[in-house]
């Protein structure tokens, strides 16, 4: 028999205590789900590298156990107004940190952890995922938010919720569950921010279920800035009906090692998923964007543009797995992975993958990793702009496009600010 | 103005000018003409700095201060301007943008005031009207999705919004058909005073119908073989290359 990792031991020894206090502990079906959960977990432990979905992601040094390594704490680059805030501090929700008063009717913005105590039980749904990192993430969580919104509902501004990992905190992991549900034709805009307000190291597992009803219109907006210490295992799943639209992009520039894998379902006609991203990455530190898209339908559409900046020894990686369904003709599907190697140090691994049975598509994918194009840094030297501006100028602009594609204003502004403060460090 | 005295200049180890020597006053149009292969565009890449370019020997003087010390963004802000034969395209950065930040960098190299963008579209348009461009050009990424001649007409805007004081023009008239080669001209002749200098690199007379200049040098091989006034240019344009370099 395979030893487990320490980490993976680490959790089994003490979940049977653990159950007792984590939230839902009152309702067998949650304790059922928690278990099953944990069963799942312990015959796969954590993933490695002869696994075929993380061999480009070595998790040695997380399932080691998670070592007292100490980063500089980041200060915020850039700030964004929103009305409505929820904040979670080291994975628990923090009333007094939150401001959620005036929402509209039909939007409930809750904490996980309250909605279980409460006896809500069946938002628990996906207990038999055979992810190792989800089954960890249905054996422990303890919060996360909850979402719902009625149907017809219209919310211009973005809501906001941010994970911080503060100081003073003395368990090392939080495994977050988000349930996100859109009623038939509303519209919403989210905006998850994972940031850490401490130096030392931390495991962050969020797990975020979403499902869009016929017609809904959901914008989620991610910012991965986690502690260069940290580590940041995300998976979030979409399922979208009829005319349903998800719009995720993903901004990572912390973590000393961070997977975002994004799992979206299409199961109506004329439903668009749409996921765009851009990590920035230096130092040791290692990003893996994974996207899995599944038209099970005809006539939909997905389209993904990631783009990737990685100086010094980083390191990126990028998987994305396109599934079509025998029967879903009429279905276009295309990704695009690009990404900008500033030191020759710096490494990328890229797997596009199409998994085509129908006979009816259009797909596309692409994927490139190069230098900075030393004709255009000439160019603009040539003009008087000085080397560092020239470089700052063609990432910005090498970013542009795959940044233009965050629809909601103030969000663009506010990753852009962001980005512009990571080159402002180089 | 500029003093290029035995420049040798060799590229992946190959010697392509192999001694020019050249001097250019404050005033002054000066054409270098000569078949392909000859080393004109490798002089304009030396004096205006591109990488990958290794001078062997030689020296070049401008304004009294060892040019080749220079990064190339410093060349521009004392007031060097290279319009590129191919201007390069830059996507996602647009060209309002990119003037804007090449204007204020030589404000702020030379400690004048820097402009935000209201005065600098104001400045920039005087110059697109004088030189009949769209100023809808200033909203395009650089030089992405334009024409061979709205390429040039962009370098010949560049060059009158930067005023420098020493022209370098590489073949600015390859792809210009004769009423974009006439437009672009005209926008090089107005920065012409007695400060400014300029030296003119073609293949072809052509160009100088319309840019008169006061001295003409045939380069071959790396070399200066000739020199004279216009009416070299004339008489190149007549013989041709072979005869004039064997001569």
């Amino acid at each position: 028999m395979n030893t487990l990792t320490p980490l993976a031991q680490d959790y089994l020894s003490r979940f049977d205590t653990a159950i007792g206090s984590l939230p839902g502990h009152q309702s067998s079906l949650v304790t059922t789900a928690r278990q099953t959960a944990r069963d799942i977990f312990a015959r796969q432990d954590f993933p490695n590298k002869r696994v075929e979905e993380w061999r480009f992601t070595n998790l040695a040094s997380l399932t080691k156990g998670i070592g007292d390594d100490i980063a500089e704490v980041p200060s915020a680059s850039a700030s964004i107004e929103t009305p409505h805030v929820m904040t979670f501090v080291n994975g628990r929700f923090d009333a007094g940190k939150s401001s959620l008063d005036g929402l509209p009717d039909g939007i409930r913005l809750t904490s996980l952890a309250a909605e279980l105590d409460a006896g809500n039980d069946s938002l628990i749904n996906n207990s038999a995922d055979h992810r190792a990192v989800v089954a960890l993430n249905t054996a422990f969580m303890e919060d996360g938010y909850v979402l719902d919104v009625a149907a017809n509902i219209t919310l211009d501004q973005p809501l906001r919720v941010r994970f911080v990992s503060a100081s003073g905190s003395v368990q090392n992991a939080r495994h977050m569950r988000n349930i996100i549900r859109l009623g038939d034709g509303s519209s919403l805009t989210l905006l998850e921010e994972h940031t850490a307000e401490d130096g030392h190291s931390y495991f962050a597992n969020p797990m975020t279920d979403i499902t869009l009803e016929d017609g809904a219109n959901f914008r989620h907006y991610k910012l991965q800035d986690e502690n260069l210490v940290a580590y940041h295992l995300a998976n979030t799943d979409c399922l979208l009906k009829d005319n349903a639209t998800y719009e995720n992009f993903s901004l990572a520039v912390g973590a000393k090692l961070s997977r975002n894998e994004l799992t979206t379902t299409i199961v109506g006609a004329g439903a668009t998923s749409i996921l765009n991203g851009a990590y920035l990455m230096r130092g040791q530190q290692h990003s893996d964007t994974t996207t899995v898209t599944n038209h099970l339908v005809p006539e939909n559409d997905s389209r993904q543009v990631y783009k990737g900046v990685l100086d010094d020894d980083s390191r990126g990686v990028f998987q994305g797995k396109i599934h079509i369904a025998e029967n879903a003709q009429q279905v276009s599907g295309d990704q695009l992975s690009k990404a900008l190697l500033l030191s020759d140090r710096a490494t990328m691994a890229c797997k596009p993958e199409l998994q085509i049975y129908a006979d009816d598509v259009k797909c596309s994918h692409g994927a490139t990793s190069g230098e900075l194009d030393e004709d255009a840094l000439f160019y603009l030297q040539s003009r008087g702009i000085d080397a560092v501006t020239a470089r700052k100028m063609l990432i910005e602009a090498f970013l542009a496009d795959a940044m233009d594609e965050i629809s909601d204003e103030a969000v663009k502004v506010y990753f852009s600010g962001i980005a512009t403060a990571w080159l402002q460090k180089a | 103005m500029l003093e290029i005295k035995d420049l040798h200049a060799t590229i992946g180890g190959k010697e392509i000018l192999k001694g020019i020597t050249l001097t250019i006053n404050a005033g002054e149009i000066h054409a270098v003409m000569g078949p392909n292969g000859a080393g004109k565009s490798t002089l304009s890449y030396v004096l205006a700095g591109r990488s990958g370019y290794e001078v062997t020997s030689g020296s070049v003087t401008y304004k009294g201060e060892d040019l080749l010390a220079l990064s190339p963004d410093e060349r521009a802000c004392k007031g060097i301007f290279l319009a590129f034969q191919y201007p390069v395209e830059i996507p996602g950065v647009a060209s309002a943008t990119f003037m804007k930040t090449a204007y204020n960098a030589r404000q702020k190299y030379r400690g004048e005031q820097e402009v935000d963008a209201m005065e600098f579209l104001k400045l920039v348009r005087v110059k697109t009207k004088e030189l009949g461009i769209k100023d809808e050009m200033l909203k395009r990424a650089v030089n992405v999705g334009f024409s061979g001649g709205e390429k040039k007409r962009n370098e010949v805007l560049q060059m009158a919004l930067l005023e420098p004081d020493l022209m370098l023009l590489d073949e600015t008239d390859s792809g210009l058909d004769i009423d974009a080669l006439k437009i672009a001209a005209d926008g090089i002749n107005r920065l012409r005073s007695p400060e400014r200098a300029g030296l003119i690199i073609t293949h072809y007379q052509r160009l100088l119908d319309y840019i008169i200049p006061d001295f003409v040098h045939v380069l071959a091989d790396g070399r200066i073989v000739k020199s004279g006034d216009k009416s070299l240019a004339l008489e190149l344009e007549e013989k041709g290359y072979a005869e004039m370099s064997a001569a």
